[in-house]
C-alpha cells in the first residue's frame, strides 16, 4: 500500500474511531440527568470519601456525591466550552477573514492590527485577562476561549482566500465583471472550507483544553458546578486521601480531548489536499 | 536587514502602547466598578468612595490612563492594594524564578523538540518513529495539569521521592533541594511542548527532504550525514523556530496552570493570587510585564529567523 | 534484417564497435499506487560510447527522468528496479550508484531554483565535491570552484562565490550547478532537461558551454529532454522514449530528417517551427498517454496511431532498418511511405479579410503599469525598488485578427495582457474597444466581448465545479441562455472545442492538461466574446497536445471571427498561430509587423537573437551566424535611452544609452524601435537560415 492510501486509510480509521467516542460522549451527557444514578449536587456526609465500588463506580468526594454522577453531568461543560468557543471564534474569524482579504486597504489593516495585538498575549493569558474582572461562569468562559481563538481563524481565512484571490479561475470570473458576492460564494468558500473545518476540529481540542485549564484556575463554572478542570483543582487536596476524585474528572478529559484530537486528525488527512492524492478518476 | 530590524522594534513598541491601552480599558470599562470589585458587592458608599479617591479613580479615564503609563515608564508599576506594597519588587522576585522554570524547560524543548523531529524524520514509518508519534500524541491531548497531578500522586504522594509543592532557593537548601523542586514542573512544562515542536520539526523536516535539492545533494554523492545536517536542517530549521515563539506563549501560559498546581511562588501564581484577591493594580502590572516578554521572545524569534534565511540577510541580487 | 529475431533485436542498440562507457540493458522500473503498479519503464535498452552525447526524447510521462534517477540509483524506495546490465565504464549501478555518484558521474537538474539550496552559499555547494570527494583543503577547494565558476563563463565568480542563491538570475544558478557537476572531473555528464526553466536567449548561452565543453573535455553525456530542437542541437544520437518504452532510437540527423517510427513522425508533424511559416497546418497526435498501470503487450502507441492494425496488438520488437537506426514498428516498411492523414480540415491562419480592411477592435494608448516591491518603511527610506512592467505602450488589434506577444519571462507581457482587460488598473494611458473608451471599471458588455484563457490548466478551472457548472456560469451572468437552452449552449460549446457531452459531469482533476485547456478555452468563448487573450496557453502541454489546442484555436479564429492576442515566449508558437507579431522587452515594444516581416531581416536586433536563439530542429548549421545575448532580462537597463542597449549585441554607441530609440517604419504596418538605420537592420543575415 502507498504512503496516501495508507494514509487515506489511516485518516479514515482516526476519523471514525474519534468520531463514535465524541458521539457516545455527547450522547452520555445529553442524557446524564436521566442517566446518571446519582445527583451531581446533593450532599450525604455519611459517604464521604468512599472509595470505588459497585455502588459508586468512581467513589465519592468530600460531600459524599457521587463522583460518576458528577463527571457524567460534568461532560456538558467541556462539550459546550469546546463546541461553543469553535462557534464563536469561526462565526467572527471567518467574515473577518474574507472582509480582510477582500478590502485590502483600512478594512484589512485594522483587523490585521487587531488580531496583531490579541495574539500578543498568551492564549491563557488573555483568557485571565478577559476573565478577571467580572464575576466568572461558563458562559464567559466559552465567550473569552471563543474571542482568543478569533485570530488564529481570521488568519486562516485571510491566508487561504488571499491564495485562491491568486488563482486563475478567480481571475476568469473577475474578467466575466463577476461581483465580489459571485466570487465569494461560487469560487472562494467552496475551496476554502476544508482548511477552515479542518481547523475548526483543531480548535475544538485547543477549545476543552484552554476552557478547563481556566476553570482549573476558578474562572470557569463555580462550585459547586462538576466541571471536569474544577473538579480536579477540588480534589487537589485530598490527593492523599482521595486520588480518585482527581482521576476521574481527569481522565474523562484525556478520554474526550484524544477522541476529539483523532477526529480532528482524521478530517485533516481526509481535506488536506497536500496529505491526500489527487488521482485522476 | 536594517530596515527590518527597526521596523520590527518600532511594531514592539506599538503594540506594547495597544497592549496597555486594552489592559487598562478592561480592567476599568467592563461592567463592575473597580471598587466594588474590590470591596465586594457589599461594600459601604463611605468605603467606596474612600477608595475610590485613593486609587484616583475620580480623575478621567484618560488622565488615569496617562497617569499609570508615565508612572510605567518611570519603572514605577503601581501600588499592590491587596499587599500593600509596590508591586515592582513583588513582581521582579516572581520574575526570577519563574525565569528558571521557563528557561529551563524552554533549553529542553529546544533541545529534545529538533532532535525528536529530526530522528523522527530520518526513521519514517519505522518502528520508532511511531511510538514516538502515539507519545507525542498523548503528551499533546492530555491537559499538563493533569500531567502536574499525576505526577504529585505518583512522584510525591505515593513514591515520596520529591516534594510535592512549593519553592526553597539555593540559600535555602542547597541545590539539591532547589532542584527537587524544580524537577516535576520543568519535566511536566517540558512534555507537551516537546511533542508539540518535534511533530512540526519533523514534518518540516520531511518537507525540506522531499525538495529537489536534496535529491541533488544526494546526486553529488555526499555522505548521508552531510545531507541531513548541512542540507535539510539548515532549512528545516526556520519554520521550527517560527513554533517555537508560538510555544514560548503556550509555556507562559503553561506556566501559570502549572505554577499553581505546584505552589510555585513565579509570575504565573502572583497573577492567579492577583485576580484571586481583586487586586488590579497588581494585575495590570503584571499583565504588562508579561506582554512585554512575550513581545520581546518574538522580536527575538524574528531576528533568528532572518538570521537563518539569507534572503533577508543577503537581499541584493548579482549580475 | 532480421525483424523479430529476439537475440538480435533485444541487443543494446546503439552500442558502437568498442565497449560503451554506458550501458543499459533492458531497464525496468516500477512503483506501487493507490491505482495498481505503474510501470514506468519497460525493458528499457541503451547504451553511450565514450564521448558521445546520447538524447534521450519524450514527453511528460515517457519515464525519461527515471532513467537518471535510476542510474544514480535515487528513485524512490517504493520504486523496483530491474535490469540485466546497468554499467558504467565496467562498474555496475544496480549494485553499487553510490561509489561513482558525483565522482565519476556528474549530474545537472532541470529548473536550477529548485536544485540549489537556498540556504547554503554558492561558493560552498560549488566546492562541496572537491571537499568530499578530492579531499581538498577548503581554501583550495573555493580556489578550483572558483576557476570552475570562471570556466563556465561567470563574470564575477568572486561574488558568485559568495552569493545564496537566490542573488543569481537563472542562467547564473545553471552555470554554477553545471560548475559543480563538473568540479570532480567526471566521465559521465547526466542532464536532465539542463535548460527547461531558462529564456531562450539563455538556454542557448548554456547549450553553447554544454557543447564546448564535449568539445574540449570529450565528456560522455545523456541529455533529457522533451525539446527535439535541444537534442539536434547537441546529440550525436538519440532514443524516443513512449510511456516506458524505447520506440526508436538511431543517429540524430538520420532520426529527425527521416523519422520512421510513426510517434517520432507525429512528434516532428506536431511541432510549431519558426523556420516552416508556410508549411501545412500542425499535424496533432490524437488521445493521450496510455495508461501505465496496465502497459499494452503490443504496441502501446497503437490507440494513437494512424496506421494501426490488428498485427499491432502482438509484442513489438525493435528492428534495425539501418546500420545504427533501430525501430520498435513491425509495419514500419509500409507505414513510412503512407502519408499522415489529416484529422480534420483546419481553417489557416491568416484567411479573411485584409488587414488594412479591418476595423480596429482594440486600441491601447501609452499604456503604463509599475509594481512596487517593499512596504511604506522602505518609500519613506527611498530604498523601495519599482518595476516598470509595462512601461508606455501602444497597441492595437483588429476585428478577427490574430496577434501575438512575444518576449522573455518579465518583460510585462502578461501584464500587458491584464491592463487590455482592465485585471489590472493601469497608472496611465488609455484602452478603447470597438471605439468606445474603457472606464477603469468597465461595463459588463466590455465584460463578455473580451475575454482570457491561462497558462496553467491545473490552476483556471474551480475545482469544485463541474464542466457544466464552470461553462454555464457566463451563460447565466450575460443572461445569454435560459432553461434548457443551458443545456443545449453547454453542448455546442463542447462540441466546439472537441469534447465529449459526457464530460459536463465531470470535474477538473478528471481531466487531462490539453481536456481541461479545452474546458478553459470553452469558458472565454461562452460569452461569444470578440477578443480573447491566450495568455501562453499552450505552454503547459506537451507537444502532440499542444498541436491539437492549436489547431483549434486557429479554426475558432476563422469560424467565430474571435481576434485574439496570443502572449507566448515560445516564437515557434506564435510564427504558427498570430498574422502579426509584437516584440516586447523590459516593458517596452520592440518591433512590431506582419509575422513574415518581424521573421525575417529588416529586424530589431532583439528579435534577431531571439529568433537565432531559439533551438530549430534541422537547422545545425545555423550556428555560424548565431548571435548570442550576454545576460538575462534582469540585466541592468538604462532609464534614458533603448532597454536594450545593456545587452544588444548591435549596440552602436552612447546613443543607444541616452536617447530612446525612434520608430523606424519598414514597411506597411511594420516598424522597429532601434537607432540602427533601416539599411544596416535589412543586410543582417537572417536568423532562421534560408
Amino acid at each position: 500500500m502507498s504512503g496516501a492510501a495508507l494514509g487515506q486509510w489511516r485518516g479514515s480509521r482516526a476519523l471514525r474511531i474519534g468520531g463514535c467516542v465524541v458521539a457516545a460522549i455527547i450522547a452520555l451527557a445529553v442524557i446524564s440527568p436521566w442517566f446518571a444514578p446519582y445527583s451531581a449536587v446533593a450532599f450525604d456526609v455519611r459517604l464521604r470519601f468512599a472509595p470505588p465500588s459497585a455502588a459508586h463506580f468512581f467513589g465519592t468526594d468530600e460531600f459524599g456525591r457521587d463522583v460518576f454522577s458528577r463527571v457524567l453531568v460534568g461532560a456538558r461543560y467541556s462539550l459546550a466550552m469546546g463546541f461553543g468557543a469553535m462557534a464563536i471564534s469561526v462565526i467572527a474569524g471567518v467574515p473577518l477573514g474574507l472582509l480582510a482579504a477582500f478590502h485590502r486597504g483600512f478594512a484589512e489593516a485594522a483587523i490585521m492590527r487587531a488580531v496583531d495585538l490579541l495574539i500578543s498575549l498568551p492564549p491563557i493569558l488573555l483568557g485571565l485577562l478577559i476573565l478577571a474582572v467580572t464575576p466568572p461562569n461558563l458562559w464567559k468562559t466559552i465567550v473569552a476561549v471563543g474571542i482568543v481563538y478569533i485570530p488564529i481563524l481570521t488568519r486562516l481565512t485571510r491566508s487561504v482566500a488571499l491564495g485562491l484571490l491568486e488563482e486563475d479561475f478567480v481571475q476568469a470570473a473577475r474578467a466575466r465583471g463577476e461581483g465580489a458576492v459571485s466570487i465569494l460564494a461560487r469560487e472562494i468558500l467552496p475551496n476554502a472550507w476544508p482548511p477552515i473545518i479542518v481547523e475548526s476540529g483543531l480548535r475544538v481540542t485547543f477549545a476543552i483544553l484552554l476552557g478547563s485549564s481556566l476553570s482549573f484556575l476558578g474562572l470557569g463554572p463555580q462550585p459547586p458546578s462538576s466541571e471536569w478542570g474544577l473538579m480536579i483543582a477540588e480534589s487537589r487536596q485530598f490527593i492523599d486521601r482521595a486520588p480518585w476524585m482527581g482521576l476521574a474528572p481527569g481522565l474523562s478529559l484525556c478520554a474526550l480531548l484524544i477522541a476529539v484530537n483523532l477526529f480532528g486528525e482524521g478530517l485533516r488527512e481526509r481535506l488536506d489536499p497536500r496529505l491526500s492524492g489527487r488521482g485522476r478518476a | 536587514m536594517a530596515g527590518f530590524v527597526v521596523r520590527r522594534l518600532l511594531a514592539v513598541v506599538g503594540v506594547l502602547l495597544a497592549m496597555s491601552v486594552l489592559i487598562f480599558a478592561i480592567v476599568h470599562i467592563l461592567p463592575g466598578n473597580v471598587a466594588y470589585a474590590i470591596l465586594g458587592e457589599y461594600a459601604t458608599p463611605g468605603a467606596v468612595a474612600a477608595l475610590e479617591a485613593k486609587l484616583g479613580l475620580n480623575e478621567p479615564l484618560s488622565v488615569q490612563y496617562w497617569h499609570w503609563l508615565a508612572q510605567m515608564l518611570h519603572g514605577n508599576l503601581g501600588q499592590s492594594l491587596s499587599m500593600d506594597r509596590p508591586a515592582a519588587p513583588l513582581i521582579a522576585g516572581a520574575l526570577g524564578r519563574s525565569a528558571i522554570l521557563a528557561g529551563m524547560s524552554f533549553a529542553l524543548v529546544v533541545v529534545l523538540g529538533i532532535g525528536g523531529g529530526v530522528y523522527g524524520a530520518t526513521h519514517k514509518g519505522r518502528v520508532s518513529d511511531r511510538t514516538l508519534a502515539f507519545v507525542q500524541f498523548l503528551f499533546i491531548a492530555v491537559p499538563d495539569f493533569f500531567w502536574a497531578i499525576l505526577a504529585i500522586l505518583f512522584f510525591a504522594a505515593w513514591l515520596h521521592w520529591l516534594p510535592a509543592t512549593g519553592y526553597e532557593s539555593i540559600a535555602e537548601a542547597g541545590v539539591g533541594g532547589w532542584l527537587a523542586h524544580l524537577l516535576l514542573p520543568v519535566a511536566v512544562l517540558t512534555l507537551g511542548l516537546t511533542a508539540h515542536v518535534s511533530r512540526l520539526a519533523r514534518s518540516s523536516m520531511l518537507e525540506v527532504l522531499e525538495s529537489r535539492y536534496i535529491l541533488a545533494a544526494r546526486a553529488k554523492g555526499l555522505p548521508e550525514r552531510l545531507v541531513l545536517y548541512r542540507h535539510a536542517l539548515r532549512n528545516a530549521l526556520p519554520p521550527a523556530i517560527t513554533v517555537l515563539a508560538i510555544d514560548a506563549g503556550i509555556l507562559m501560559g503553561g506556566i501559570v496552570v502549572i505554577e499553581t498546581v505546584f505552589a510555585y511562588p513565579g509570575l504565573g501564581r502572583l497573577l492567579v493570587y492577583a485576580i484571586e484577591q481583586r487586586d488590579l493594580p497588581l494585575l495590570q502590572a503584571g499583565m504588562m510585564v508579561v506582554t512585554a516578554i512575550y513581545a520581546i521572545a518574538n522580536l527575538l524569534a524574528d531576528f533568528s529567523y532572518a538570521l537563518l534565511n539569507p534572503r533577508l540577510r543577503h537581499g541584493r541580487s548579482i549580475r | 534484417m532480421p525483424e523479430t529475431d529476439l537475440e538480435v533485436a533485444e541487443r543494446a542498440p546503439g552500442a558502437g564497435g568498442s565497449s560503451p562507457a554506458l550501458r543499459i540493458e533492458d531497464l525496468s522500473v516500477s512503483y506501487a499506487t493507490i491505482r495498481g503498479r505503474v510501470r514506468a519503464l519497460d525493458h528499457v535498452s541503451l547504451a553511450i560510447p565514450r564521448g558521445q552525447v546520447l538524447g534521450l526524447v519524450g514527453e511528460s510521462g515517457s519515464g525519461k527522468s527515471t532513467v537518471v534517477l535510476a542510474l544514480l540509483g535515487l528513485l524512490d524506495e517504493a520504486a523496483e528496479v530491474t535490469a540485466t546490465a546497468l554499467e558504467f565504464e565496467g562498474h555496475d549501478l544496480l549494485g553499487d550508484p553510490v561509489t561513482p555518484r558525483g565522482r565519476r558521474i556528474g549530474t545537472v537538474f532541470q529548473d536550477p531554483s529548485s536544485i540549489l539550496n537556498p540556504a547554503l552559499p554558492v561558493g560552498l555547494q560549488v566546492a562541496e565535491p572537491l571537499l568530499v570527494h578530492r579531499r581538498m583543503g577548503r581554501a583550495e577547494a573555493f580556489e578550483r570552484a572558483k576557476e570552475l565558476l570562471a570556466q563556465m563563463g561567470i563574470p564575477r565568480p568572486g561574488a558568485v562565490m559568495r552569493a545564496y542563491p537566490h542573488q543569481l538570475s537563472g542562467g547564473m544558478k545553471q552555470r554554477a550547478l553545471i560548475a559543480q557537476a563538473l568540479a570532480t572531473e567526471p566521465d559521465l555528464l547526466l542532464l536532465d532537461e539542463p535548460t527547461t526553466a531558462l529564456d531562450v536567449t539563455v538556454e542557448a548561452q548554456i547549450l553553447d558551454l554544454l557543447d564546448g565543453l564535449r568539445a574540449e573535455r570529450g565528456l560522455t553525456m545523456l541529455l533529457v529532454s522533451h525539446n527535439l530542437g535541444i537534442v539536434d542541437r547537441i546529440c550525436d544520437r538519440v532514443c524516443v522514449l513512449y510511456a516506458g518504452r524505447t520506440l526508436e532510437s538511431g543517429p540524430t540527423s538520420a532520426l529527425l530528417q527521416a523519422p520512421r517510427h510513426p510517434y517520432t513522425r507525429g512528434l516532428l508533424g506536431a511541432l510549431p517551427r519558426p523556420d516552416r511559416l508556410e508549411a501545412a497546418p500542425l499535424v496533432p497526435i490524437p488521445g493521450n498517454l496510455p495508461d501505465l498501470t496496465n502497459p499494452d503487450p503490443g504496441c502501446n502507441f497503437r490507440p494513437r496511431c494512424p496506421f494501426a492494425e490488428q498485427g499491432c496488438a502482438e509484442p513489438q520488437f525493435l528492428s534495425e532498418i539501418l546500420p545504427g537506426h533501430w525501430v520498435r514498428c513491425h509495419r514500419v516498411g509500409i507505414v513510412e511511405t503512407l502519408p499522415w492523414p489529416l484529422p480534420e480540415p483546419v481553417a489557416r491562419a491568416g484567411g479573411g479579410t485584409p488587414e488594412r480592411h479591418r476595423e480596429r477592435l482594440v486600441e491601447a494608448a501609452e499604456m503604463q503599469r509599475a509594481f512596487r516591491s517593499g512596504g511604506t518603511f522602505a518609500r519613506l527610506l527611498g530604498t523601495e525598488s519599482v518595476t516598470r512592467a509595462v512601461d508606455g505602450v501602444s497597441l492595437a488589434i483588429g476585428r478577427g485578427e490574430s496577434v501575438g506577444l512575444v518576449g522573455e519571462s518579465g518583460c510585462g507581457k502578461s501584464t500587458l495582457g491584464r491592463l487590455l482587460l482592465r485585471l489590472l488598473p493601469a497608472e496611465s494611458g488609455s484602452l478603447r474597444f470597438a471605439g468606445e473608451a474603457v472606464p477603469e471599471h468597465p461595463a459588463a458588455e466590455f465584460r463578455r466581448r473580451a475575454q482570457i484563457v491561462f497558462q496553467n490548466p491545473d490552476t483556471a478551472l474551480n475545482p469544485r465545479q463541474t464542466v457544466a457548472a464552470i461553462l454555464s456560469r457566463p451563460l447565466h451572468r450575460f443572461a445569454l441562455a435560459e432553461g434548457p437552452e443551458v443545456v443545449r449552449e453547454v453542448e455546442r460549446l463542447l462540441d466546439l472545442v472537441r469534447l465529449p457531452h459526457a464530460f459536463r459531469s465531470r470535474y477538473p482533476h478528471q481531466l487531462s492538461g490539453g481536456e481541461k485547456q479545452r474546458v478553459g478555452i470553452a469558458r472565454a468563448l461562452a460569452t461569444r466574446p470578440d477578443f480573447v487573450i491566450a495568455d501562453e496557453a499552450v505552454s503547459a502541454l506537451d507537444v502532440s497536445v499542444q498541436a491539437a489546442v492549436l489547431n483549434l484555436l486557429a479554426d475558432l479564429r476563422a469560424r467565430l471571427g474571435v481576434a485574439y492576442l496570443f502572449i507566448s515566449h515560445d516564437i515557434g508558437v506564435i510564427a504558427h498561430i498570430a498574422e502579426r507579431v509584437v516584440v516586447m522587452y523590459r516593458g517596452r515594444l520592440m518591433e512590431e509587423g506582419r509575422t513574415a516581416q518581424v521573421l525575417h531581416p529588416p529586424y530589431h536586433p532583439y528579435t534577431e537573437a531571439l529568433l537565432s536563439a531559439v533551438p530549430v530542429v534541422g537547422a545545425r548549421e545555423r550556428s555560424a551566424s548565431r548571435i548570442r545575448l550576454a545576460g538575462d532580462a534582469s540585466s541592468a537597463v538604462s532609464a534614458a535611452g533603448c532597454p536594450f542597449a545593456a545587452r544588444c549585441p548591435r549596440r552602436i554607441g552612447p546613443l543607444c544609452d541616452t536617447v530612446p530609440p525612434p520608430w523606424q517604419v519598414a514597411a506597411e504596418g511594420h516598424r522597429i524601435a532601434c537607432h540602427i538605420p533601416l539599411p544596416t537592420l535589412a543586410a543582417m543575415p537572417p536568423a532562421l537560415g534560408g
